[in-house]
């Protein structure tokens, strides 16, 4: 093996080295955020704030925005028998409604998400059931 | 009928890939060169059969045949011609025949041309080419049929319709234009295992392997910029990128490939990094397929979601496969590739190359370990976790700027090795420029900010380098000519490869001046009644009114914002509108917002509107603005990328015509 790629293979390899280190699955990794069901959600203990992200679908009539400031919403997200409550402020995206599917991260604590991102899944899927039938 | 006609078609080029199969099998044991021409042309009867199954959906989609679950699902009568066609490609099933249909026509041209002339790789490339050909007609035939009825029990009165977003130009040339990429890998997987495995890794090979390179890469850079270019413009969140899994799996296979178009070329050069070569041509396919299992399994929460359950392990078995196939034969014939030169000095053309190599590489590490990673962390200890865009950007951007620095450093590199007094001659120029630079950049922005001045320095070193490179060309050419225009031309057009390659490095260095208004952006949300007005970012931005007005398929709020800048004059007017779309249907649920925005848009910066909700009963607009600077240099850097790159591949004397 001559020189150049010893030195080569060195570097790469720590950098990858480092790029693990950071990537540590401890708590209080600023880069790294844990992603849990609503399920998992509801059974931790919430009374310390934790960030996470977390996936579900919006319950229907559970949408209530703020009448004298529009950006400011709470809703709850569900799954099976599970909700859970998420507070918003800002720009909510367009397919943000009853059962859409979200994904919320931000800050959990005393059951209440604090949501600094909110995502709704759109765009590529648009199939769902066919609107214009009629039986025969 | 034709619908018939297209199902037929389907079932009968998955019959036909069984018998190439056979042929091939009997061809391996008699070695009677017979079976090997009959299931040449079993596969070409299979693209031609894949072809027409393509036409006939696209027929039913046009017509509007709502007896067609995947036709009524994303046409209706509404849907403008031109969506009609795109709807072949916007969902599952439909994406998956033209994703055939595309492969259909690469095979049809590599094994008409670029076989003709390597018989060898003929029986194995034809091996590999029927069992990827197996596999996707597998999912069209049962899987995801497109050709799949509605159940018997309903008749389809109208069809859903296209989602409003993908109805825009962009995203009509986006997903072809990224897929002529993505498949075009298949091919130099194909051809780098065949040549692998029959052991002729000739002249012949590393060229016409290159110049399929060369296109796969133009239509992956395009087809990436196009979805920046998408995103920025219709989805509303002011960005181009996102890190997002789907992103980042059309991210990978670019950075291997390129770093295969820069390896390569030693090998075409001085014969040498044959083994590493082969694994880079055929990784870029591998992660394509990898790509693919991400998006479509669902198994990464991400915001493009193609999820479809069933589509998961099947793309893992063959992913399995595949890897496991290309691992054997590269073990098998690891002697065959053992180079008896060296690399030896740290300042040669070669040692920039692997430098270059090494970046990539380490780039794609990163993105893939960060895609991977909820996966892994999943398999590790039972947690799904995720990393977020602070990771990626963390690690990337140092790395990126160490590569700005690289295109900039490549060319003053001599092959072999660089004496200590010319390296010191190259360097100095464009060093003293790049310092300049800095030093004038901080006069006007500040120090503070550490990436945003080494990315100028960066800019400013790469751009002088490669001038430099054309200058002295230009000065060669001119010796011989006279005239500024002749000599001009002939500089350009006498070494196509390399001035293609250093247009492509200005693209890039274009993309980093983009890249350098990120670190600047700033945006707010406020709302505002007509007649109120707000100042933000040194501009005053006055709402003037908010007009509503029914449309042929949608209902649109639209709002009437001036701006105006420090010295009181009228900068521009934004138009940026809240649409409903299915307005007219009486359940709301059905009914679906969108926002349309209105970029004012400068070489210096954008002014980027967004309409994001209406309340009627106090006639009050909410807003979101946000200023993004240079933002167009990314989409320059990007068309000069794909103008350099087909610079490079047009052939520059008749007889490269042959060689694709």
């Amino acid at each position: 093996m001559n020189r150049i790629y010893t030195s080569l293979i060195l570097v790469f390899a720590l950098i990858v080295i480092w790029t693990i280190y950071l990537t540590n699955l401890r708590q209080d990794n600023s880069l790294t955020v844990r992603y849990y069901t609503i399920e998992e959600l509801v059974s931790i203990d919430s009374s310390i704030s934790t960030s996470v992200k977390v996936g579900g679908l919006i319950k229907p009539n559970s949408i209530s925005i703020n009448n004298d400031d529009q950006l400011e919403v709470s809703f709850y997200v569900y799954q099976g028998n599970d909700s859970l409550r998420v507070y918003y402020y800002g720009i909510r995206p367009d397919l943000f409604k009853d059962d859409a599917e979200v994904v919320v991260a931000g800050s959990f604590n005393d059951n209440l998400i604090v949501a600094t991102e909110l995502q709704t899944k759109c765009a590529s899927r648009y199939e769902g059931d066919l609107k214009n039938i009629e039986k025969i | 009928m034709i619908s018939q006609i297209g199902s037929l078609a389907l079932s009968i080029s998955g019959g036909l890939i069984l018998s190439t199969f056979f042929f091939l099998f009997y061809y391996s044991i008699k070695k009677n060169k017979i079976f090997l021409d009959v299931s040449e042309r079993g596969l070409i009867a299979v693209c031609f059969c894949v072809i027409l199954a393509t036409l006939c959906l696209l027929n039913e989609l046009l017509i509007s045949n709502f007896n067609l679950q995947y036709v009524s699902q994303y046409t209706s009568y509404e849907t403008p011609l031109f969506f009609k066609v795109t709807a072949l490609w916007a969902g599952q099933a439909g994406s998956l025949l033209f994703w055939t249909f595309i492969m259909s026509i690469y095979s049809l041209i590599y094994i008409n041309v670029s076989l003709r002339k390597m018989h060898e790789l003929k029986f194995w490339s034809y091996i590999m080419l029927s069992f990827i050909f197996g596999f996707f007609l597998l999912l069209s035939n049962f899987v995801a049929n497109p050709f799949e009825p509605v159940s018997s029990d309903i008749i389809v009165q109208n069809g859903n319709g296209l989602n409003p977003l993908l109805q825009n130009v962009t995203m009509a040339i986006h997903p072809p234009t990224l897929y002529l990429g993505f498949i075009g890998t298949t091919i130099l997987f194909v051809m780098a295992l065949s040549a692998l495995i029959s052991k002729s890794l000739t002249f012949e090979w590393i060229q016409s392997i290159r110049r399929w390179s060369l296109i796969v890469w133009t239509f992956l850079s395009a087809g990436i910029i196009l979805g920046g270019y998408w995103a920025y413009n219709e989805l509303g969140w002011g960005g181009y990128w996102a890190w997002d899994p789907v992103e980042n799996s059309s991210l990978m296979p670019w950075l291997i490939l390129t770093a295969f178009i820069h390896s390569s070329m030693i090998q075409e050069k001085r014969g040498m990094l044959k083994s590493w070569n082969i694994l880079l041509a055929a990784s870029t396919f591998l992660l394509v397929i990898l790509g693919t299992f991400i998006t479509r399994s669902g198994i990464v929460s991400s915001v493009h979601s193609f999820t479809a359950e069933n589509l998961g392990p099947l793309f893992l078995g063959f992913l399995t496969s595949l890897i496991l196939f290309t691992v054997y034969w590269f073990f098998k014939r690891l002697d065959l590739l053992k180079s008896d030169k060296k690399i030896d000095s740290f300042s040669s053309r070669e040692g920039g190359f692997l430098y270059n190599n090494l970046i990539l590489l380490l780039m794609c590490f990163i993105v893939l370990w960060g895609t991977l990673f909820p996966i892994l962390s999943e398999a590790w200890n039972g947690e799904k976790i995720y990393v977020g865009a602070t990771y990626f950007n963390q690690l990337n951007v140092p790395i990126g700027l160490v590569l700005l620095f690289l295109m900039g450093i490549g060319p003053l590199l001599s092959w072999r090795t660089t004496s200590n007094s010319k390296l010191l001659s190259n360097f100095k120029i464009p060093m003293v420029v790049s310092f300049v630079s800095g030093v004038i950049y901080s006069l006007f922005f500040g120090p503070f900010q550490l990436y945003p001045l080494v990315t100028c320095m960066g800019i400013a070193f790469t751009g002088t380098s490669i001038s430099n490179e054309f200058r002295k060309s230009y000065m060669k050419s001119k010796s011989k000519d006279k005239s500024i225009a002749s000599a001009f031309t002939s500089m350009m057009l006498n070494n196509r490869h390399k001035n293609g390659g250093y247009i492509v490095h200005i693209g890039i260095t274009l993309l980093f001046v983009g890249f350098i208004g990120r670190a600047f952006e700033v945006e707010k949300e406020f709302n505002l009644s007509p007649g109120e007005e707000i100042y933000f970012a040194n501009y005053i931005f006055k709402l003037n009114s908010i007009k509503s007005e029914a449309r042929d398929n949608h209902y649109a709020f639209i709002s009437d914002m001036d701006v105006i800048d420090q010295s009181n004059n009228l900068l521009t007017s934004l138009y940026p509108e809240k649409r409903i779309y299915f307005y007219w249907n009486p359940d709301p649920e059905k009914r679906q917002p969108h926002s349309e925005l209105d970029i004012y848009s400068t070489m210096r910066k954008d002014i980027y509107s967004i309409f994001s909700a209406y309340d009627a009963e106090k006639n009050q607009g909410y807003f979101k603005i946000m200023i993004n600077p240079l933002v167009n240099w990314v989409w320059i850097g990007g068309i000069v990328m794909v103008i350099g790159s087909l610079f490079a591949f047009w052939p520059s004397k008749r007889r490269d015509y042959g060689v694709i």
